[in-house]
This record gives C-alpha cells, sequence and structure tokens, in this order.
C-alpha cells in the first residue's frame, strides 16, 4: 500500500536516513521501532512530505508521493499524527479539529460535519472540551486531539509519531486500544514507537531502524525470537 | 474653579480628538501584528508600503477625480498588492530561521519604498482631499470633528471586518493554525507560503485604509510622514504586544490619546520625544506588553 523504496534524508550535509526502503501493507499496523537518532521520525516526516527526500522514491497505492507537497500528500490519504502531538495551543479543541479537515474540499462539509459528530463519540472528553484552547489540554487529551485531528482528514493510513510519549501508564493502554480499534475499522497504521513491548503486542509487521537503514524486518514473533534484539529492545530473558 | 473646568474640557478634548485619530495607528499596529503573529518576522516596510497605498490612490484622484469610495478601495488594493511584493522580495526566499536578514531586507524595502515616493513626487508634500472636515458636531461642551469620526468609523469597520475573516474563515483558520504551529498546519494541508502571502496583502489591505486616513486626517500626504508612521506603528505593537491584535487596537487608541495630550500640554516638537519615551518605559518594565503573553499548559 505505502513502499518506501531506498530513500536518502539529508539536514543540512548529515544523511538521517541512508537508503531506506520500507512497506506498509493495507489494514495492517506496521512498526518502526529503533534508538534515538535512528531516523524513525525522519522516515515519517519524509513521507508526510515535511522534509523532501534527496533520492528514492515514495509511493502510497499507484501514487508517486516522492515530490508531492505536505498538502498534497494529506489529499492522497496519508495522515500523520507527529511526535509531541503539535496541537494548535490557542486554537478550541473543535478548531483543532476542523483544523484536520482543511485538506477536505469545500463541498464535503456535511461530511465534515458527520465526521466531527463522529471523533466526539468516540472521544466524549473532547466533546466536553470542545470550547477549550487545545494548550490548556493534558497530555492524553491532546494526544486523543492529534489522532481525532488526523482522523478529521479520513485517512486511508495514518502514521503515529510515538503516541505513548509521555503518558501515564493507563493512558498509555487508553492510547493502544484505540490503535487496535482503528486499525480494526480499517486504517492501516505506520506506528512509531519506543515502548517496544506494547507495539509488539498490536503490529503485524516490525521494522528495526539503525543509523538511518533498516535492519531487521519480520513479524513479532520473528523479531521476539531474535536473540540480538531480545537483549536490545526487549529486555533479555524477560518475555 | 472656571479655569479648572475650561483646562479639563480641553484636555479630555484633546484625548478623545487623539484616541480617534488613533484609529490610524490601531490599524497599523494590526497589520505589524498579524504579520509578526504569522511568521514571527517584524516587516518595518509595512507602513511605508500603507502610505505608498495612499499614494496611488491620490494619483487616480487626481487623475480621474475619483470619488471618496474608490479613494479607499485603490489605496487599500494597491497596499495590499505592494505587501505581497514585500513578502516576495523580503521574506518569501530567505532561511525561515534567519530573522536578522528578513528583517535587515525589509529595512531595505522601506527605505527603498521611501525613496521612490520622493523621487516621483520631488519630495514635497500633496494635498489629500479630506473628507466631512467641514462636518462638525456639538456634544456639550465637546466639539467632534467629522473627519475625525469619519477615520474613527473607519477602523472599526476595518477591524470588525478582520476579525470575522480571522475567526469565522477557512483563510482565518488557516492563518491561525500556521502562526501557532507551522508543521502541523502543513500535516492539515495548509500551504505556509499561499497563507504568509495572503496575510501580508490582507495587512496591506488595512495599511492601505490606514494610510488614506491618515492622509485624509492630514489633509496632505507627504514623504516625510512615513517614518513616524512606521515608528508609531511599532510603538503600538510593542506596547499592545507582539502578536496580539485586542492589544494593539486598545494601544493605538492609547498612543492617539497620550499623543495628544502630551502635545496639549508640551506642544508638537516635544511630542513625538514623549511616545518614544513611552515605548522605552514599557520596553523596560513591560517587555511582553499589555498582552503579550497567553498561558497554555506546555
Amino acid at each position: 500500500m505505502l513502499k518506501v523504496d531506498n530513500i536518502v534524508t539529508r539536514y543540512g550535509t548529515i544523511e538521517a536516513l541512508k537508503g531506506l526502503s520500507l512497506e506498509a501493507c493495507e489494514g495492517e499496523v506496521t512498526c518502526l521501532l529503533g534508538p534515538n537518532g535512528a531516523g524513525k521520525t525522519t522516515t515519517l516526516f519524509t513521507i508526510a512530505g515535511i522534509l523532501k527526500a534527496h533520492s528514492g522514491s515514495i509511493t502510497f497505492e499507484k501514487d508517486n508521493l516522492t515530490n508531492l507537497s505536505a498538502p498534497g500528500i494529506v489529499r492522497k490519504g496519508v495522515a500523520l499524527v507527529p511526535e509531541n502531538r503539535l496541537i494548535f495551543p490557542q486554537m478550541s479543541v473543535e478548531e483543532n479539529l476542523v483544523a484536520g479537515a482543511f485538506a477536505r474540499p469545500r463541498k464535503d462539509s456535511p461530511a465534515i460535519d458527520a465526521d466531527l459528530e463522529g471523533i466526539y463519540e468516540r472521544f466524549p472528553r473532547l466533546k466536553e472540551r470542545s470550547t477549550q484552547p487545545g494548550g490548556t489540554l493534558s497530555g492524553g487529551e491532546q494526544q486523543m486531539l492529534a489522532i481525532g485531528r488526523a482522523l478529521m482528514a479520513r485517512p486511508k493510513i495514518m502514521m503515529m509519531d510515538e503516541p505513548s510519549l509521555g503518558l501515564a501508564p493507563i493512558i498509555v493502554e487508553e492510547i493502544f486500544d484505540i490503535i487496535r480499534l482503528l486499525n480494526k475499522e480499517g486504517v492501516s497504521i505506520l506506528l512509531v514507537e519506543q515502548n517496544a513491548r506494547m507495539a509488539l503486542k498490536v503490529a503485524h509487521r516490525v521494522y528495526l531502524l539503525e543509523g538511518g537503514k533498516v535492519t531487521f524486518n519480520g513479524n513479532p514473533q520473528e523479531m521476539q525470537q531474535d536473540e540480538v534484539i531480545q537483549r536490545a529492545y526487549l529486555g533479555a530473558g524477560s518475555v | 474653579m472656571d479655569d479648572f473646568w475650561f483646562e479639563f474640557v480641553e484636555v479630555t478634548q484633546s484625548i478623545g480628538d487623539g484616541v480617534l485619530f488613533g484609529s490610524t495607528y490601531a490599524l497599523i499596529g494590526i497589520g505589524f501584528t498579524l504579520i509578526f503573529g504569522a511568521m514571527g518576522k517584524l516587516n518595518v516596510a509595512y507602513a511605508a508600503a500603507a502610505m505608498a497605498g495612499a499614494y496611488s490612490s491620490l494619483a487616480i484622484y487626481i487623475l480621474f477625480d475619483a470619488p471618496l469610495v474608490v479613494i479607499f478601495i485603490v489605496s487599500a488594493i494597491c497596499a495590499a498588492i505592494l505587501g505581497y511584493l514585500v513578502y516576495l522580495t523580503c521574506f518569501r526566499f530567505i532561511p525561515v530561521h534567519n530573522h536578522l536578514a528578513a528583517l535587515m531586507a525589509s529595512v531595505g524595502g522601506l527605505f527603498f519604498i521611501d525613496e521612490v515616493i520622493v523621487h516621483a513626487t520631488r519630495g514635497s508634500p500633496l494635498a489629500f482631499p479630506s473628507m466631512f472636515s467641514e462636518a462638525y458636531f456639538e456634544v456639550g461642551p465637546y466639539g467632534i470633528r467629522g473627519d475625525l469620526l469619519f477615520v474613527f468609523f473607519i477602523g472599526l469597520i476595518s477591524t470588525g471586518v478582520l476579525l470575522y475573516v480571522l475567526f469565522r474563515t477557512r483563510l482565518g483558520l488557516a492563518t491561525r493554525a500556521v502562526a501557532q504551529q507551522d508543521v502541523a498546519a502543513r500535516l492539515c494541508g495548509m500551504s505556509i507560503h499561499l497563507t504568509n502571502s495572503t496575510t501580508f496583502a490582507v495587512a496591506g489591505l488595512l495599511g492601505g485604509i490606514a494610510g488614506a486616513m491618515t492622509a485624509a486626517a492630514v489633509g496632505i500626504l507627504s514623504p516625510v510622514m512615513i517614518l513616524p508612521l512606521t515608528i508609531k506603528g511599532l510603538i503600538v505593537t510593542v506596547i499592545g504586544g507582539l502578536g496580539s491584535i485586542p492589544g494593539a487596537i486598545i494601544a493605538g487608541l492609547f498612543v492617539g490619546g497620550f499623543e495628544n495630550v502630551v502635545m496639549y500640554f508640551r506642544g508638537i516638537d516635544e511630542r513625538d520625544m514623549y511616545v518614544v519615551a513611552l515605548l522605552f518605559i514599557f520596553l523596560v518594565f513591560r517587555p511582553n506588553g499589555l498582552f503579550g503573553k497567553t498561558i497554555t499548559r506546555d
């Protein structure tokens, strides 16, 4: 569905991605694991068009995304829930959600209103706080808002960058329930996580990134059997 | 006692006149603050582009004897186009994080526009059609000048329209989104350059109206009006709090009243000295201005 082929992304002269390839399949949760600085966020930013790939190609369904701008990529059905959520702090919760539907054509507005109600049903807390500025929400609520905002674009694939970052364990459980539910409803997911243990429970396919390259790919069972990865990422002997 | 009463009426009268004229400062301040809010950068060429808009409308007036409404519209449109050109030349291609380069480029823009105007008019002032200058309303011991009232109402309407656009339309949503979180705005499908250039053009529209208002209230257009308007616009922006529209409105009216009362007591040659001192006082004691910082969780 989403195919990243041999991309190189640079910050100035530093190569953050050194020929990275991966594929996310329709209906699946694909998970990127790896240490800090491995290039996970850079990968998502390059797919979303926030960063430009120096070489390589990105295709989604039949479209070539490589040279599209960020707005063009959202319109194709690829949305990103960014790391640290990046809520519009002075805009109300409802405006944050409406902004998520910005890429959709104006004539869609009845459907957009219906989707807004759908988000409120999914996250009743957001409805309670719909007039409150986004910046005043708690971390967990902001994460829900960020997910809701991305859903407002009606994505076919949703990329999520560290959705559990800085959240209390009980909220993390809630976020992963949401991921599972969304996936069951047919949204493909490309997930970046530090919390490998939680991620492996929802993932169908796992990629391990190190130094801007993929060093392992397989399903979660294969990953858990790999002794080296065991020791480095999952805490040896405890699984 | 009669002396005191007379003095009181005179002082409040001059404050009132100043507040009405202050609506031009408020509009210029809103323009500066809109652009600062959107990009986090000062566009110093802004007031000069606004005055250039007023000059263009004066040309239309002289050439075609155009009516009053047309003059204001032409001034607004020309200043909007100039605002967009300033964006293209001074901001669009300068790296986002190089604030100093953008500032210097817009200082260059200010002097360039100033020089062009000086050249085109040979530096001499031109008469600008004043509006409702013969109208005069008496309210008790006070008198209200028709031209100042007109200027005030235009300012009020422009601000109202701007706030509507900013808080009730798609364009306004994008403008605020880009200003608050540009990466998230792009992820939502908003184009940074399109939004920024629109912001410059909208700020230009306001500036053009303010330029024509200033000229109409004073009755002349002169290149020597450019720098004071720039400085007062910046002062209003700082006092109101960079990026705050309500701040710019209140500060604009406040500066208008303040400078007039200073003029009443100390004369016109000392007026701007005190206004600039006011800027200094704010920078030392309240550097974020009246409405500078909003509180959020992170």
